[in-house]
């Protein structure tokens, strides 16, 4: 039987106003699949991202998770989801990690860790502290539990969000520019992460700038122009012989 | 007469306020605590008790000055004056702190640019420093027209024929009181938001050297 | 200073206290629960709740708070079939009219404050609990409240302050608190500046007790903002 795709999601479109910010994308994940995204900004990566996990709202295309596909229904000439409990439910199994880290600032970090599945998952409180150290340990900030995010630096703090996306034990991590709000000397340990994250078979989508990751953990790139996949294939495709003239275009402007 | 009540109030209340405000600013601490005194107590205490001591104690003031000049009997402080002083000692408490922290939020790397280009003292208060200030102040005073507007409804307790004690003489004498304190309500309302109105438009345009929050995605 | 004078005014005035404290206590509970449920309709999505929500804040804190106690208590009478009605012994009541009146206008104000706050709390720590999958009254009781009253406290104690002030419209209405008493003293005795010092003095005390629990508050909801404690070594 075959294996039914983490994410399968097909033919997103999304306008905002008259700007048609994405023309029609069409992506798989499979289990395991580490994807970096990568495109110019304004390609609509970030929006394309968003509109997985219903932050934006597609015009149209279809989501699945898993073999579920997220309901909607038109509403007054707009796509709307048709429950918002399943959307709750599908977001509980989407982690998704923020360019500002976004973490909750009035919330001690083990706080913020514990919050998703104390209130939203509803187990018992013991077990996700304790799993919540582990994981705060994990990415290397097992010392700052009690501390608030104000008191961390960048680096430590989306190192405390990737620990609060995967207390929730999702099926999928959803990564927006993890790094970009970084400073440089911040981001190798925000990447050492994502990278243990990658080996341990975590499937993972990552907008990125970071040339670095997607050659090297990803095993799959995408690459977005103007609100399309441009090209797509394994990182020795893409940045080998088989690039497209647009994407080595693009990847010429890294090269410093 | 509530708006001419209303406005001198506030002239009033405007001259206190700076001079409080100065005194408050000045490292001096005899005027810091006099300052402090002053806003303390008329920003503490319930405008109708200041009214009343206003009223009655100005009265009492100026009864005793018409006997020491050999005048017999009850000589009262006419209700505006004693109104519009009131209100006026009591928004000028409010002025002067509106004024400290419009002054306080001039920041001092604009002052720093003015000294050093060899400006002077009296030069940089009007160009730099005044302009600015109003800025800065411009919504805390509108808030306190605001207030000044409605604590003038309260003067009414001294008799003067101002909005709500000609909406008060006319409910009581028809007995329709609903009425006519609806009527006498709306037409506060009306002032307010005319006021408003006029604020927000000020505001815009003190403002218009600044980035605007709004459409910021 | 007539010192005996001045101690028998004050034990005059301390005896309108508990009336003054009740009206306090009283509207500002009433008029904040009232404030919450106004604000609920002014930022929820239905159309015209949101606008019965504007056009209320409109009017209470547009109008002074006189004319509006002053509705409640000479106008509402007017009205048979609020006479005749199962209320009219409570309503008769100058005491119940200045609390009903006074809970109104503070609800007024403190809706609006709430609103600030409620728009103060940054989007992105919404999302992120929306892409955990939080939503509707979870997300309101674990996140938006209690970051957007951290917002809102140092103008809501503003507020009650102003609410403690406010209480001395009620003697206007012949509801004997110490304003009120204060007026009577006046106007038998002439000795305007004592009796002002003293009740005064009354007033300046309460508020300092209210600014300094608000005070409290806020120092127990802002451990996050202050400055890391020393690290432990390692």
């Amino acid at each position: 039987m075959p294996e039914v795709p983490r994410l399968s999601v097909r033919d997103i479109r999304k306008s905002f106003g008259a700007h048609e910010v994405l023309r029609g994308i069409s992506l798989e994940a499979r289990d395991g699949d580490v994807i970096s995204l990568l495109g110019a900004s304004g390609s609509g990566k970030s929006t394309f991202l968003r509109c997985i996990n219903l932050l934006e709202v597609a015009d149209s295309g279809e989501v699945w998770v898993d073999g579920e596909q997220i309901r909607m229904v038109q509403k007054g000439g707009k796509n709307r989801p048709a429950s918002q409990k399943q959307v709750d439910h599908i977001r509980a199994e989407l982690g998704m990690v923020f360019q500002s880290f976004n973490l909750w600032s009035h919330m001690t970090i083990l706080q913020n860790v514990i919050e998703g599945p104390v209130h939203v998952l509803k187990r018992p409180r013991a077990e996700c502290v304790e799993e919540a150290h582990a994981l705060l340990k994990k990415v290397g900030i097992g010392d700052k539990a009690n501390a608030y995010p104000a008191h961390l630096s960048g680096g430590q703090q989306q190192r405390a969000a990737i620990a609060r996306a995967l207390a929730m034990k999702p099926k999928l991590m959803l990564f927006d520019e993890p790094t970009s709000a970084l400073d440089p000397e911040l981001v190798g340990e925000v990447l050492r992460v994502m990278r243990a994250l990658a080996e341990e078979g975590t499937t993972m989508l990552v907008v990125t700038h970071e040339m670095g990751f997607a050659r090297n953990v990803s095993n799959r790139v995408a690459f977005m122009r103007e609100g399309l996949v441009d090209s797509m294939g394994s990182p020795q495709e893409m940045f080998g012989a088989g690039a497209s003239p647009a994407f080595r275009q693009f990847i010429g402007h890294f090269q410093a | 007469m509530t708006l001419a009540v209303t406005a001198v109030a506030l002239l009033i209340g405007a001259v206190l306020g700076a001079v409080v405000a100065a005194a408050k600013l000045s490292g001096n601490r005899m005027l810091v605590f006099l300052g402090s005194v002053y806003t303390t107590i008329f920003r503490g205490v319930p405008e109708l008790l200041i009214i009343y001591l206003i009223y009655f104690g100005g009265s009492s003031a100026v009864t005793a000055i018409g006997q020491a000049m050999g005048y017999e009997g009850f000589l009262g402080l006419p209700s505006f004056a004693a109104g519009a002083l009131a209100v006026g000692i009591i928004s000028g408490s409010y002025q002067a702190e509106v004024f400290r922290g419009a002054y306080l939020a001039v920041a001092r790397g604009e002052l720093e640019a003015a000294s050093a280009i060899g400006m002077s003292r009296g030069l940089r208060l009007r160009r730099i420093v005044m302009p600015q200030v109003l800025r800065y102040a411009l919504p805390g005073f509108g808030n306190v027209w605001q207030l000044s507007l409605k604590d003038s409804a309260l003067i009414s307790v001294t008799g003067l024929a101002e909005l709500m004690r000609t909406s008060q003489v006319a409910a009581g004498s028809t007995r329709q009181y609903f009425l006519f304190f609806i009527v006498g309500g709306a037409l506060y309302l009306i002032l307010t938001s005319l006021s408003d109105q006029v604020f927000n438009r000020a505001e815009r345009r003190a403002n218009r050297s600044m980035p605007s929050a709004m459409g910021q995605v | 200073m007539d010192i005996e004078f001045l101690s028998s005014t004050m034990v005059t005035l301390l005896k309108a206290l508990p009336v003054t404290l009740a009206l306090f206590a009283l509207s500002v509970s009433i008029g904040c629960v009232l404030a919450l449920v106004i604000v609920w309709m002014r930022v929820g999505g239905n159309r015209y709740l949101a606008g019965f929500a504007k056009g209320y804040i409109f009017v209470f804190r547009g109008s002074p708070l006189l004319i509006q106690m002053f509705l409640v208590f000479y106008g509402l009478a007017q009205f048979d079939f609020i006479r005749n009605g199962p209320l009219w012994p409570l309503l008769r009541e100058p005491f119940v009219c200045a609390v009903l009146s006074l809970a109104l206008c503070t609800a007024g104000y403190s809706a609006e404050i709430f609103r600030g706050g409620i728009r103060s709390v940054p989007p992105r720590e919404i999302e992120a609990a929306r892409a955990i999958g939080m939503s509707g009254f979870l997300l309101v009781r674990r996140i938006i409240a209690p970051i957007a009253l951290r917002f809102a406290l140092p103008a809501y104690s503003t507020e009650v302050v102003l609410m403690m002030k406010s209480t001395s419209l009620a003697s206007l209405v012949t509801v004997w608190e110490v304003t009120g008493v204060a007026q009577r003293l006046i106007s038998h005795t002439y000795r305007t500046m004592e009796v002002f010092l003293c009740a005064a003095v009354i007033y300046l005390v309460l508020n300092f007790i209210v600014l300094q629990a608000m005070a409290l508050l806020e120092h127990f909801l802002s451990r996050h903002l202050r400055a890391a404690p020393p690290a432990a070594k390692a």
